[in-house]
């Protein structure tokens, strides 16, 4: 990279935070112009003494880290279901007619309307969480597996077939290197959705014990409102936007690094 | 797939007999386009002897690039039989090679990486495999860029690697369908010599499908003129100039010209021509 582009990347990181530094000066503001009611526009140094003090009890980095765990296992899940039978049906043409519809079907039913269903079957605790956020994971994966692996053009399978490839031979050298992008969009995908239920689901489910701050993003949320704390409800809600967009950088990077062989289109 | 070629007799520069020739008997073959049957290929017979250059010319839609998938083993005849090397046809095989016009390379791959994928199904060490992949990277003359990216390559290198991947578990019979055709004039003319060197250096049989007339001449022992729908074959034309040849030799543009009227002969007059083949001798 030049010295010219990266001086450009600086500035233009910077010129990202005009924004978010203005909207804090007009809070600010409002908080010192005493404008609208202190209880439900909290003062911007009431959120900042809230997050301050919940940061060093220890609730919020905890929530935050039970959040993140909650999020990486249960796409984990999702996401190596969702890899396994979205090969089968992306390489088998019986198997893909046998269980695509009934799939993809299934996707069509709202994330949260699950809820009722996986509670009574697996309680109002970890597993039912878990089990939401696989679920939410599972279809992004699955959907993106069987269209990359359908999609690898016939041109490449005739390069393997040429070369005498067994089935095993194509698809770890062919079809898996060529549905790569289509599957790690799939997979970024999926992360954005279970980080959307893992929060819905702390949010919705609850932590079985009264006021768990520290169970998660979510539940610190839930719990704020129930104690009626608005300065703790906006703290969750920006360390939300934080580790979000945190967590989203880190998926594109690493995706990047990983999808390096392809030309790159800027 | 039990490979047929062992790495084992592959010592460079080795040739263990005569390379195979192809014979194509009374090959039909014809595709469902839009619910009708196009017919392709009707009753070609053809004899290619072991170690020749031969072209397959004619009008585009002539069912050429169908001769050489079915050689390949890509697809099956509706009748007729193809003997490579005195073996029927019935799949793809190591025996044969094939370039392609889009050159196929994986992108995901080095070019040292593609070419050792060509390698994959045959017995041999990695160093070894190595080794081979680097004769056949100086062969082709793609020294210093084992390790480019196809998308880091201009159209005449990336066809270089192509033809480099294709000799790879070293075939009897490498066909090539179009090669050069999406390269600009002076880098095709540059493919024509080293190909030629290729041919001569690995004593092969090269059976190539083009539509650059002047190409056909300047490469081959033969040139086949392949009628259109159904295709058939309407010429034999033995090339009997030494190689390499000079494209401004008057034998060269008198030969040109002969296949150019083959050519235009060849154009839509349905079932006119009965399959007469036209036997030409370009004797010096």
């Amino acid at each position: 990279m030049s010295a010219r582009s990266s001086i450009s990347a600086v500035t233009q990181g910077w010129r990202g935070l005009i924004v978010p530094a203005a909207l804090l000066a007009a809070w600010a503001l409002a908080g010192a112009a005493k404008a609208g009611n202190p209880v439900l526009l909290v003062p911007i140094d009431t959120v900042a003494r809230a997050g301050f003090d919940a940061i060093k009890s220890g609730e919020l980095p905890g929530a935050i880290a039970a959040t993140m765990t909650r999020a990486a296992v249960g796409w984990s899940i999702g996401a190596l279901f969702g890899f396994a039978i979205g090969l089968v049906t992306g390489l088998s043409d019986s198997s893909r007619r046998l269980a695509s519809p009934t799939l993809h079907g299934a996707r069509q039913i709202a994330l949260f309307a699950w809820i009722p269903l996986i509670s009574a079957w697996l309680g109002n605790g970890e597993a039912m969480k878990l089990a939401l956020i696989a679920l939410s994971a599972f279809f992004p994966v699955f959907l993106s597996v069987e269209a990359g692996c359908r999609q690898v053009p016939l041109a490449y399978r005739e390069v393997g077939r040429l070369f005498g490839f067994t089935r095993t031979g194509e698809i770890s050298c062919i079809i898996l290197p060529a549905a790569a992008p289509t599957i790690i969009a799939g997979l970024e995908l999926a992360f954005t959705v279970a980080w959307i239920g893992t929060i819905g689901a702390e949010y919705l489910i609850g932590s079985g014990y009264m006021y768990a701050f520290a169970d998660g993003i979510g539940a610190f949320l839930a719990g704020a409102r129930e104690n009626a704390r608005m300065d703790l409800v906006v703290v969750g809600i920006l360390s939300l936007a934080l580790t979000g967009f945190a967590r989203d950088r880190a998926v594109v990077l690493t995706s990047k690094r990983i999808l390096a062989w392809r030309p790159q289109s800027h | 797939m039990a490979p047929a070629i062992s790495l084992a007799s592959q010592a460079p520069h080795e040739r263990r007999s005569a390379p195979a020739g192809i014979d194509i008997a009374g090959i039909a073959k014809s595709f469902a386009l839009n619910g009708s049957r196009i017919e392709a290929l009707r009753d070609i017979q053809l004899t290619i002897p072991g170690g020749a250059f031969v072209s397959l010319v004619g009008p585009s839609g002539c069912g050429k690039s169908t001769l050489l998938r079915l050689i390949a083993g890509l697809e099956a005849p509706d009748r007729g039989e193809i003997e490579v090397g005195g073996r029927a046809v019935r799949a793809p095989g190591l025996d044969r090679g094939m370039v392609f016009q889009d050159h196929r390379l994986f992108p995901w791959l080095t070019v040292e990486r593609n070419i050792l994928l060509g390698l994959r199904q045959l017995p041999g060490t990695e160093f070894q495999k190595r080794a081979i992949v680097r004769d056949l990277i100086a062969l082709v003359g793609l020294a210093g860029f084992e390790h480019a990216k196809p998308h880091q390559l201009s159209g005449g290198m990336s066809q270089r690697a192509a033809i480099a991947r294709a000799l790879a578990p070293r075939p009897q019979v490498l066909l090539l369908d179009e090669p050069f055709g999406a390269l600009d004039q002076l880098t095709r003319g540059r493919l024509q010599g080293e190909i030629l060197r290729i041919w001569k250096h690995e004593r092969i049989t090269m059976l190539m499908v083009t539509h650059d007339v002047e190409e056909a001449v300047f490469l081959s022992d033969q040139i086949v003129v392949v009628d259109q729908r159904p295709g058939r074959i309407q010429a034999r034309i033995d090339v009997d100039l030494e190689k390499p040849r000079r494209r401004s030799d008057p034998a060269f543009v008198a030969l040109k010209e002969r296949v150019f009227e083959l050519l235009s002969a060849a154009e839509p007059q349905q079932g006119a021509l009965t399959h007469s083949h036209i036997v030409v001798k370009e004797n010096k």
